[in-house]
């Protein structure tokens, strides 16, 4: 539960996040062609983290964002510019350490600050945020794993980006890959592949190189999408593939089996339809990307 | 319903050579094999060379009932061949013929530095095709194949069908297990006398993917860089898993060609059919040398005293 200490008249919970002070002030019409971004960034190094945090929230004040600053709980956070631009927010203040992030909750949380930034003015908004005590348990991880991809999509379509950091050092490589390959993109996080929204539910983008050292990772994060399941088919936007190999395949077949669908793979490299063929998938259509 | 001619009452794959010094001795022998299988209502199918076929279809009746399929497609990589052949005497079967009778044929074009796969892949056809009653014959012509493709040929066929009508059992006619058994070196490629473009001791398989694209001049087909990228990843992987450190990739180029060799320390893999045939559903392993091998135009696999190789090759 959040202790929410600071919860004044004018303060509101989003989430594992205590929002203060801000109000809403409508929604803004936001420009279709805002692209944000969602990274994923691991560190051992404590010091690297937070310069690329001040370089990350530097940035976004430049732009004309709100930014939101979730410092690591022993990061060193020296007086930022951008008056009530920025707003620093500890985990201590805002969090309980057993929290069970609700994915739908939190996105519509996000979207609320979104729109709020919007309507005070903000070209957008912009979380730096290291989350590495939100994801310590196996259930507390599958469940932000799932709100990582989700708020993937909202981020497609409204002006607002995150950095999210994880202590590679704590949570170990596997967890931090776990949550890493769900992102747009990754620093430092070992995985070789990014498995982001598509546009709809029903489409997701597959980024990078899946082989061997893939294994397992790809079919935890395929089950950890929305992946929509009512209908036929689900689209896997495969045009920033580079490789895949006959396992990625045959575990993108075992997931759409057992969702009851087809996916239907879309990639330049051509190599991978004669894959497909050689492997006889029933539930994997591979097509020219476009 | 009972299968017919030669075959007649035998159980699986009747696998024969037909070795002829002439158009006439191969008429003598087909065109017989041929009509008896279309008047006994069997599937029956020429995958011959195409002179070879416009010899044998010149001597059948237009109307008889028999396909012709080109050798030179279904004879493309041996692993490929013995997937389609696979898939085609299922069909067959399924739909209830009592046995198949096919003529094939590999062409000269082959007989030279790609032959050791063609000779294996006649080897390892004798188990691959033995659950099908597949009566087969396999033509060489004899005055194109070298002494070293005949003495292959006697050794991975039980018999030849001779111009006089006989079928004779061939006396140095191996198992296939035994033949594939013995990885014999491949003829070295001219561009190994050189030093390796790349050498990496120990690469990842991003590395050795990267390796080919970086060797890449642009005059091969984007689509035989992609395969031979997919069987270079499966065979640098294979090592890894089933092989024994250190893995080592070499590879050299030239303008159209790209050969790469991946080298563990281990023995290789005990399966004499390993490559030529799937040996799992993939869940477990057991597809990725035969993925290699019907990703890249020619694949040697042989021991020595450094280890277990793979060489694969792509382009002229």
């Amino acid at each position: 539960m959040h202790r929410q200490r600071d919860s004044s008249r004018r303060g509101r919970q989003l989430g594992w996040l205590l929002l203060r002070g801000d109000e809403c002030h409508g929604v803004r019409r936001m420009s279709p062609a805002t692209r944000a971004g969602h990274e994923c960034w691991s560190y051992e190094d404590q010091g690297l983290f937070d310069a690329y945090a001040r370089r990350c929230v530097d940035a976004g004040l430049a732009a004309g964002e709100r930014v939101w600053y979730v410092p690591s709980h022993n990061s060193e956070v020296t007086p930022l510019p951008g008056g009530d631009a920025v707003r620093v927010i500890r985990f201590a203040e805002a969090y309980a350490g057993d929290q069970v992030v609700d994915p739908a909750g939190q996105v519509a949380a996000y979207a609320a600050a979104t729109e709020d930034a919007l309507a005070a003015g903000f070209t957008g908004f912009r979380v730096v945020a290291d989350v590495t005590p939100l994801v310590r348990t196996d259930e507390q991880r599958d469940a932000f794993a799932r709100y990582e991809y989700v708020i993937g999509r909202y981020m497609r379509h409204h002006p607002m980006s995150a950095v999210c950091a994880y202590d590679r050092g704590e949570l170990g490589e596997h967890a931090v890959a776990e949550l890493a390959c769900l992102h747009e993109s990754s620093h430092a996080a070992g995985v070789t592949f990014q498995l982001h929204p598509g546009a709809t539910s029903a489409e997701a983008v597959l980024d990078g190189e899946l082989d061997t050292s893939a294994g397992e990772l790809f079919a935890t994060a395929l089950r950890r999408t929305d992946l929509d399941r009512a209908g036929d088919e689900v689209v896997v936007d495969g045009s920033g593939l580079r490789f895949i190999d006959h396992r990625a395949l045959l575990t993108l077949q075992r997931y759409a089996e057992s969702q009851s669908t087809t996916a239907v793979l879309r990639t330049r490299l051509g190599a991978v339809a004669r894959l497909a063929g050689l492997l006889e998938l029933t539930h994997v259509r591979v097509e020219a990307a476009r | 319903m009972t299968r017919t001619g030669a075959a007649a009452g035998y159980h699986g794959y009747y696998h024969e050579a037909v070795c002829y010094e002439s158009d006439d001795d191969l008429l003598a022998v087909a065109v017989p094999f041929l009509l008896g299988g279309a008047a006994a209502g069997e599937p029956t199918i020429v995958a011959l060379g195409e002179r070879a076929a416009s010899v044998v279809r010149a001597a059948l009746p237009g109307d008889a009932p028999i396909t012709f399929m080109s050798g030179g497609a279904m004879y493309a990589r041996p692993a490929g061949a013995i997937r389609a052949y696979r898939k085609l005497l299922a069909g067959h079967v399924a739909a209830g013929a009592p046995q198949i009778r096919i003529i094939g044929e590999l062409t000269a074009d082959l007989f030279g530095p790609v032959w050791d796969s063609w000779a294996r892949y006649e080897s390892a056809i004798n188990h691959a095709y033995d659950e099908f009653p597949l009566w087969s014959m396999c033509a060489y012509d004899m005055r194109t194949a070298p002494a070293q493709v005949y003495e292959d040929v006697l050794r991975t066929h039980p018999r030849t069908a001779r111009p006089d009508g006989t079928h004779v059992p061939n006396e140095t006619y191996v198992d296939p297990v035994t033949f594939l058994s013995d990885r014999r070196l491949p003829v070295p490629d001219p561009l190994q006398r050189a030093a390796p473009r790349a050498d990496i001791a120990e690469p990842t398989l991003g590395d050795a993917r990267q390796a080919v694209r970086d060797a890449d001049g642009g005059r091969l087909a984007p689509d035989d860089v992609d395969d031979l990228i997919v069987a270079v990843s499966e065979a640098v992987a294979n090592a890894y898993r089933h092989g024994r450190a250190p893995v080592r990739l070499r590879l050299w180029s030239s303008a159209d060609r790209i050969v790469v060799t991946v080298t563990d320390g281990g023995p290789g893999p005990k399966d004499p059919f390993a490559g030529l045939l799937p040996t799992g559903d993939g869940l477990a392993g057991g597809l990725g040398l035969w993925i290699a091998h019907q990703s890249c135009d020619h694949v040697a696999m042989y021991r020595d005293a450094g280890g277990f190789t793979i060489r694969l090759t792509t382009g002229n």
